[in-house]
């Protein structure tokens, strides 16, 4: 559709006598734009059948049959506060990001250490005392300690 | 229009307060629009009942979170709308899965079984309109399809519906030029209407 036609559409589709005679021509000319106000109408006035013809009123009684339900239901549960106000929802969802990136963080965070228990029983087994033992490049002492005595026990 | 300083405001301050009169002064005041609101969506005095109850269930439940950016009117028919189409949706899943239950002989038998619409008898051609008009406001968002129905439905022009929402105009023709050209390519794929320009 095009930008004039796109610009005063409602006054267009409501057939309003202030559309402009620059409007029509438009409308005269272009194929597109007349398919599409024609299909717009015919949406529009399938809509306006929703209109309730008629006044309807409840049956006596409706207020109390309300309250019963709302009875019925109870008061909200505290999970209500994370699925209904958006301040809840934005909480949930900070919370769960913290979460993640806790867990995230521990597990990259385990890697190295797996790494370093693996090289110090290596190194126990291979009884290669005053290598270094760690990442840092520190001997660690009580663990070489602990493999000799281990593995003069045995 | 200030929506927060009206005598509509202080009610729903006192219903927020959990004062029980000024709820039954609200159902009061707008039972009788919600339930034309229900019955010219769904032409069902049954339902109309059952929904109405669940619309001011929901209102008494979460007037907490109205925040006075628009008119209790329009939140309140927002909610009615909403409740209409989830009904439907609903109802229209609760249909998938009866028939799932039958075999496929007893699904054919069935199809074959029930009379053909015929879309020269008034009362078929306006069930059909009814049917795809619920088909194709299921396709825009809530908000939008609020907007369409004031517009269209209630007769509200765009300068009531900025008062009414707190927007403005300008966000208000764009809002429904944009539903609008949703409906037709909603209206395209369900096949029943021809692609622009043609």
């Amino acid at each position: 559709m095009h930008r004039v036609i796109r610009d005063n559409l409602e006054q267009v589709l409501a057939d309003s006598p202030l559309t402009g005679i620059a409007i029509k021509h438009h409308l005269d000319k272009c194929d597109e734009c007349r398919g599409q106000i024609v299909q717009m109408r015919e949406h529009a006035q399938m809509l306006r059948a929703l209109r309730s013809t008629q006044d309807i009123e409840p049956r006596p009684g409706f207020y109390a049959r309300v309250m019963e339900r709302i009875e019925a239901e109870g008061p909200a549960s505290i999970w209500h506060v994370f699925s209904e106000s958006p301040f809840g929802r934005r909480i949930a969802v900070a919370s769960m990001a913290l979460a993640l990136s806790i867990g995230v963080y521990m597990f990259t965070a385990e890697q190295p250490d797996a790494t370093a228990t693996h090289q110090i029983e290596i190194a126990g087994g291979e009884d290669q005392p005053g290598i270094d033992l760690t990442n840092t490049g520190a001997p660690d002492r009580d663990a070489v300690l602990v493999n000799l005595v281990t593995y003069r026990g045995q | 229009m200030d929506h927060k300083n009206s005598e509509e405001a202080a009610l729903v301050r006192r219903v927020q307060a959990r004062d029980e009169l000024a709820f039954r002064e609200i159902v009061e005041r707008y039972q009788a629009k919600v339930f034309s609101i229900i019955y010219g969506i769904l032409r069902n005095h049954n339902d109309a009942e059952d929904i109405a109850q669940q619309v001011f269930s929901k209102i008494y439940f979460s007037i907490r979170n109205f925040d006075f950016r628009s008119s209790l009117l329009t939140w309140i028919y927002k909610i009615t709308v909403n409740e209409c189409y989830d009904y439907l949706r609903k109802k229209r899943v609760r249909k998938l899965v009866y028939e799932s239950d039958f075999s496929d002989e007893d699904a054919l038998r069935m199809e074959a079984a029930e009379p053909a619409i015929d879309p020269a008898a008034p009362m078929d051609r306006q069930l059909a309109q009814q049917d795809l008009v619920a088909k194709l406001l299921d396709k825009v968002s809530a908000e939008d399809r609020t907007l369409i129905l004031l517009k269209e439905v209630e007769g509200h022009s765009v300068e009531e519906l900025a008062m009414m929402t707190g927007l403005n105009e300008n966000t208000i023709k764009v809002k429904l030029f944009r539903t609008r050209q949703k409906l037709l390519k909603a209206a395209q794929r369900l096949g029943r209407t021809r692609p622009f320009g043609k």
